[in-house]
């Protein structure tokens, strides 16, 4: 009788329901006994997970971080998706707000997400400093809405996009996945709003677990979400609904500038 | 570039361009890459030529989302840029194979309603059609029969001379709205048995399910006539009979498709050829005349497709002779103890032809009504042999038909 895998979720949005639902009855039909365990925030999900309550959490890259530090690098990453590789952040001004350079952001409204987004404040923010902006120069505008999902839900990018819009910012920090999804979907116009800087990429989800996980509870995890494919109509839903094309390995460097965006944090 | 084995490899495997002018991605621009994209292979690259300096940084960001390769960009002069990006593995392409092949013989049920000859992206979900195999639902007829039932549509108020209805003498009248809400009766499951059909054929052979709504649509129109008949004169309400209403039900018990057809198109609706004939001739008055005359343009129709569908079943199924006649020999035996015709349908004709209640004109009306049934006989007769049956089969199967004509 093989040992039921169990998942830990963050329930940031309704359908995170259907998705995990849909890929445990996958991974049960698949020969992988599989059950999840929903929390309505990453950071009670961080201490069930070191407390040995789940076995895999799926993590945002600030929680995944924080597993990798916690377990002093010990921790087992065992896959993420396509479009959680080389993720970017986007500084977006409005036209007539007339910045050129991110120097011009001095003096400027800059509207930012949530704190614990990394996608869309975190990083951004980081790397504006990296290139020399002076943060204490600049007004931030923070959007901390929805804490402790990590940015997943997207409210706060949403916010930043609506500052910009309706002229209460001038410039804003968004994830690229949002910036390109509004703007396919038709809801950024483009004569008013575009992207002033782009950062360099950094990775963002990841399933963890503690290196104590047994090694027939990693195989038949890895084995089962490996085999999803696009091509299969039931994976697909699913993959579509979780945002992915593929599951891809895991990789650590794509972390590397936020383990230093949260030690110059302290 | 082309200098680039990699690229040359990529544009072996097709190369388009758009110009994109000066569009932004979420301005306009997405609108010319996306469509151009479908038309490629996996691997194929698209060249696109933009003078929009935001381009630059969101291009690469949705190529990211959607699992494409920005291969490079170029400046092509005149502050235009060239960029190149390789087509992913991952988004629906517009095959010309989907639109030049033929009507599967099994259809899928997973496109949906998806018109047929569309590039069907998966991921959706299994539609519950059952009615899934060309040879079984769909007679090459099927399309010319619906375009002619499109062009005979008629109107119950416009084309019905309402105004030459006349009084007739009690018996008469009792007569004409007991053969008038007969007809209406057996018309309504004519138009609820087939709408049991409609939602389970794939969308496939919808040529079928379009057909079967113009049938659908003249049955209601019959129904209308019938009623308005039979109301016309304030007669006494007519008698439904537990006969008719056993024999109906048990069309409505039938789940396969060619055996309804057949009960139902075949020997139903072609006995009532015969009948609609005969209310024609022995009309009392040029209205009542007229809706029969014009419902039995449509029911040859039905009668037309029935023949097809079985026809073409037969053709592609041998094992479906035994079941038909199977189905005719069930149906018989749950209608077992019942006599022959309805009486009040009976006396309805008999008085109907006879065109009132003197003796000697019902004697008339009652050899007419006992031809009728001959008649009916030979006509199904006609028709199982059109559709394929023995003569021995044939025979056979017309004993064991519904009293009740439908």
């Amino acid at each position: 009788m093989k040992e039921t895998i169990l998942l830990g979720a963050v329930a940031y949005d309704p359908k995170v329901v259907t998705i995990w639902e849909g890929i445990r009855d996958y991974f049960n039909e698949s020969g992988t006994p599989f059950d999840f365990a929903l929390f309505s925030n990453y950071e009670r999900q961080v201490e069930e997970l070191l407390a040995g309550h789940v076995d895999i959490a799926w993590n945002t890259p600030l929680a995944h971080v924080r597993v990798r530090q916690r377990t002093g690098g010990a921790s087992l990453s065992l896959g993420m998706r396509d479009s959680d590789r080389d993720f970017h952040a986007k500084v977006i001004v409005r036209k007539d707000a007339g910045i050129a350079s991110l120097h011009d952001l001095h003096g400027k409204r800059l509207a930012v997400g949530s704190r614990d987004s990394t996608q869309a404040r975190i990083l951004p923010l980081h790397f504006l400093k990296q290139e020399g902006v002076d943060l204490d120069r600049v007004q931030i505008l923070p959007f901390d809405t929805d804490l402790g999902k990590h940015g997943d839900t997207g409210t706060s990018e949403l916010d930043v996009l609506r500052a910009l819009s309706d002229g209460t910012a001038d410039a804003g920090t968004i994830g690229d996945l949002v910036w390109v999804q509004q703007q396919a979907a038709g809801h950024v116009d483009s004569a008013r709003i575009e992207v002033l800087y782009t950062t360099p990429g950094f990775d963002h989800c990841m399933f963890d677990a503690l290196p104590t996980l047994s090694a027939s509870k990693r195989e038949g995890f890895v084995r089962s979400l490996f085999a999803m494919t696009w091509d299969n109509p039931t994976h697909r839903r699913l993959l579509e609904l979780e945002g992915l094309h593929e599951w891809m390995a895991p990789r650590e460097e794509g972390y590397d500038s936020l383990i230093a965006a949260l030690a110059t944090a302290g | 570039m082309a200098a680039n084995p990699e690229l040359e490899r990529a544009s072996a495997a097709g190369a388009i361009a758009v110009d994109g002018g000066d569009l932004p991605l979420g301005g306009g621009l997405l609108a010319l890459i996306r469509p151009a994209l479908t038309l490629l292979e996996p691997d194929g690259v698209l060249a696109i030529l933009s003078r929009s300096k935001s381009v630059d940084a969101d291009l690469a960001s949705w190529c990211r989302a959607e699992r494409h390769e920005l291969l490079g960009a170029e400046a092509a002069g005149d502050g235009t840029t060239r960029y190149l990006v390789r087509r992913g593995r991952f988004g629906a392409r517009r095959t010309q194979d989907a639109a030049d092949a033929g009507l599967p013989k099994r259809a899928d049920a997973a496109t949906g309603f998806a018109p047929f000859g569309s590039v069907v992206e998966p991921g959706g979900p299994v539609y519950p059609f059952d009615l899934v195999e060309r040879d079984r639902v769909l007679p090459p007829e099927v399309t010319e029969l619906y375009e002619q039932a499109v062009a005979a549509q008629w109107n119950a108020a416009r084309d019905i001379p309402w105004s030459k209805v006349p009084r007739l003498e009690p018996a008469l009248e009792l007569a004409v709205s007991q053969v008038m809400s007969f007809l209406a009766e057996n018309e309504l499951s004519a138009l609820y048995v087939p709408s049991r059909f409609i939602s389970r054929i794939h969308p496939s052979y919808v040529a079928v399910a379009m057909f079967l709504a113009t049938q659908m649509q003249d049955e209601s129109r019959h129904i209308d006539v019938f009623l308005r008949r039979a109301r016309a004169t304030g007669s006494p309400p007519a008698i439904s009979s537990a006969t008719t209403s056993q024999s109906l039900y048990s069309l409505l018990q039938i789940d396969d498709f060619t055996e309804s057809s057949f009960l139902l198109s075949v020997l139903g609706e072609g006995t009532f050829l015969d009948l609609l004939a005969f209310v024609e001739r022995f009309a009392p008055d040029e209205a009542t005349a007229e809706l029969a005359r014009r419902a039995r343009i449509d029911e040859a129709r039905h009668v037309h497709f029935g023949l097809a569908h079985v026809r073409h079943a037969l053709s592609h199924d041998e094992t479906l002779y035994p079941r038909l006649e199977a189905a005719v020999r069930s149906r018989a035996a749950t209608l077992a103890g019942i006599g022959g015709v309805p009486a009040p349908v009976q006396d309805g004709l008999t008085i109907y032809a006879a065109g009132g209640s003197d003796p000697t004109r019902v004697a008339r009306g009652h050899d007419a009504f006992r031809e009728l049934l001959v008649t009916m006989h030979e006509g199904r007769i006609r028709r199982l042999r059109s559709a394929g049956f023995t003569d021995e089969q044939a025979a056979k199967i017309s004993d064991l038909h519904t009293p009740n004509f439908m």
